[in-house]
């Protein structure tokens, strides 16, 4: 995995590379914008970090390039300007995700964690969560390695819940999730399918939290 | 108002000063007029009188006497203006008849007329001296003729005169001041409403003052204003950017600080290495949080190149995201953090990016000082004349005589246990201030904890 960190920051670039090579990525290390923009052209990678503010060539600009040339190497944008307007731009140019500075490093390494996994498949095959284990293509869940007896629709519920491991899902969110499938799904219904998810999940420690007024999380792996 | 009354007794000095001036010259010139004209009148009247005894002096054997019938003399005496003296004298001095003591006329002119002023019975009186040529078998002389009458009905009667004059000049002094009173105060009326125009501003509006309505005389005053108005907005604007790019700066290297810790942490060997690193993260984070909040409270701030954006939403869904967003660090914290809000959307105008700071800083001060297991709940509610956002917890709450001083830059309960900067409450009244927004900090239901209820009028 060859990760690519473009930060004029000496000592954030530094603690990101290290941080990043103990998780056994290959990392490069650019300290300004044009010659991001020369490396970029020229070698490829899996991944891209990519900070905002930089010499020569700012990181919209070297965003910009890169899409140009049809790269579809996924990038993290890096920024310390927190204006939404920013954020959209970096979006709307063909940054992946964006983190705002400072940040939590383990955040960070989740983040890069998604975006390579997405990187690779193109898509995301398989989910995995403690002893869960989701296989998006084939429509089929395990724990520990025993297939899980799950509908359709409690299938769709857990692979919404699964993506957004750790954050908080609205009954909208699901209840759209699952819209295209058949008949309108309402909230009772979202009820009754995360009541059977609990029933079915918790025994393995697994464990669908409610959150008063806004949805349910599926609450984080202990083990990070 | 105090300038304005000012500039008014001022002017109404100036006028009405010259004009009662000018009121007493010409009562001294009136009453001059008005004892000019009486004593003609009078006199005229007088002369008759010495013209009727006149006529009745008359020559029998050589004697002058005055053929004065007594109803003559009544009426001399009985005249509308006052009682009437006389005394005839013939050519050599001589008594004829008349009032003896009647100061003699001390120089008797020849054939005319004569007017003097004297004294008698110790009054003022008005004397009328009339010589008529007589032929006695003595020779051609002359006999005086003296009328003499009381000068007090004639001053009387000037006084009078002058009164009738001298009154509707005064009245027309009073309605003159009066007109000044009222037509500088018409004049001043754009001054009072350019006062009421800067009174009712807030601190933050730096926006120029108009100048359309105002008279030319005060439109150099309302550019000055406004110009030192500009000088002062680009200052503080210049000043809030310093603050912004201050902030903004700090940012990656707090990051390669809080990188570079977090780093440290996972590989330190030692207890007391990993202890000494959890303080420097703690206080990375304060100081990011620090960092944070200058940037929202210089956004929050007027006079920012940011233009405040009149958007309309939902405010019901802003909540929810925030919310949202806050649920991860509840959890961490262990603390129960909730959305209690009604179906329907929540719709009204405003800065939602602001209202997401303001909301990220109720969930980080109620998620900070809430003990671990205890709960937060965040309520929208809307009847038709406001939009009401509340943040509950039911934690240690506020005491009572903090609960402003809270809102103060910097300003930190004491005893919370908590690291906190201080400028959360400042941020959120900052911008709930910018939307014409109600803070009030409460208790909460169970009679513990904190309400903070934001309350919005509703825009439409």
């Amino acid at each position: 995995m060859r990760v690519l960190i473009v930060e004029d920051d000496p000592v954030l670039a530094d603690g990101l590379t290290r941080s990043l090579r103990q998780a056994d990525y290959a990392v490069d290390c650019i300290d300004d914008g044009g010659e991001a923009d020369h490396v970029l052209a020229t070698q490829s990678y899996d991944l891209v970090i990519l900070d905002l503010g930089l010499p020569k060539l700012d990181g919209f600009e070297v965003l910009r390039r890169l899409r140009r040339r049809g790269a579809k190497v996924p990038v993290l944008m890096l920024t310390a300007r927190d204006s939404l307007q920013d954020r959209v731009k970096g979006l709307d140019l063909g940054a992946d995700d964006y983190l705002a500075k400072p940040f939590d490093l383990p955040e960070l390494e989740a983040r890069v964690r998604a975006l390579v996994r997405r990187g690779q498949s193109g898509g995301s095959a398989a989910l995995t969560h403690g002893a869960l284990t989701l296989d998006v293509a084939g429509r089929r869940a395990t724990l520990n390695g025993d297939p899980l007896d799950l509908s359709a629709r409690e299938l769709g519920v857990l692979e919404v819940l699964m993506m957004r491991s750790g954050r908080v899902v609205g009954k909208e969110q699901l209840a759209e999730q699952l819209y295209g499938w058949d008949e309108e799904v309402g909230a009772n219904a979202i009820e009754v399918y995360v009541h059977r998810l609990r029933r079915k999940l918790e025994p393995a420690g697994v464990s669908i939290r409610t959150i008063r007024g806004l949805g349910y999380l599926l609450e984080k792996e202990p083990n990070g | 108002m105090a300038k304005s009354r000012t500039l008014r007794r001022q002017l109404l000095t100036w006028l009405a000063g010259p004009l009662i001036v000018l009121w007493s010259i010409s009562a001294m010139v009136d009453y001059d007029i008005a004892n000019r004209f009486v004593n003609f009148a009078y006199d005229r009247a007088l002369l008759e009188s010495a013209l009727d005894i006149g006529r009745q002096v008359k020559v029998l054997n050589n004697r002058i006497y005055v053929d004065l019938p007594e109803v003559a003399v009544k009426m001399l005496q009985s005249r509308e203006s006052g009682k009437v003296f006389y005394l005839v004298t013939g050519p050599k001095n001589e008594y004829i008849t008349g009032e003896p003591d009647l100061p003699r006329t001390p120089d008797p002119v020849s054939d005319r007329t004569n007017y003097y002023d004297d004294e008698y019975l110790g009054r003022p009186v008005r004397v009328v001296t009339l010589q008529f040529p007589v032929e006695t078998g003595k020779g051609s002389g002359h006999v005086t003729v003296q009328v003499v009458e009381d000068r007090a009905p004639r001053t009387e009667f000037a006084r009078l005169i002058l009164l009738r004059m001298m009154l509707p000049q005064a009245l027309l002094i009073a309605l003159a001041a009066l007109l000044v009173w009222y037509a500088v105060g018409r004049g001043l009326a754009p001054l009072s409403a350019l006062r009421s125009e800067i009174e009712s501003r807030s601190h933050r509006d730096l926006s120029a003052l108009p100048e359309e309505q105002a008279p030319q005389e005060v439109r150099p005053l309302i550019r000055a204003m406004n110009e030192l108005l500009q000088r002062l907005s680009k200052t503080l604007a210049a000043q809030q950017r310093f603050i912004a790019d201050a902030a903004h700066q700090l940012r990656t290297p707090v990051a390669g600080i809080k990188t570079q810790t977090e780093l440290a942490l996972r590989q330190a060997p030692s207890e007391e290495t990993q202890a000494t690193l959890r303080q420097l993260n703690t206080a990375t984070e304060q100081t990011i949080r620090l960092i944070n909040q200058l940037l929202s409270l210089a956004r929050a701030e007027p006079a920012t190149e940011r233009a405040f954006s009149g958007e309309r939403f939902d405010l019901n869904a802003l909540a929810r995201d925030a919310a949202t967003e806050w649920v991860p660090r509840a959890l961490e914290r262990n603390i129960d953090l909730g959305l209690d809000s009604m179906q329907a959307p929540a719709m009204m105008e405003g800065d939602a990016f602001l209202l997401r700071e303001m909301l990220n800083n109720l969930l980080d001060n109620a998620i900070r000082y809430t003990q671990s297991g205890g709960q937060v709940t965040v309520r929208v509610s809307a009847d038709t004349q406001n939009i009401t956002l509340r943040v509950e917890d039911n934690g240690p709450g506020i005491p009572e005589s903090e609960r402003e001083r809270v809102f103060e830059r910097f300003y930190r309960v004491l005893g919370t246990g908590v690291d906190g900067c201080g400028l959360g409450l400042a941020i959120v009244r900052e911008i709930a201030q910018r939307h014409n927004a109600e803070v009030s900090l409460g208790q909460g239901a169970g009679g513990s904890g904190t309400v903070i209820k934001v309350t919005f009028p509703r825009t439409a």
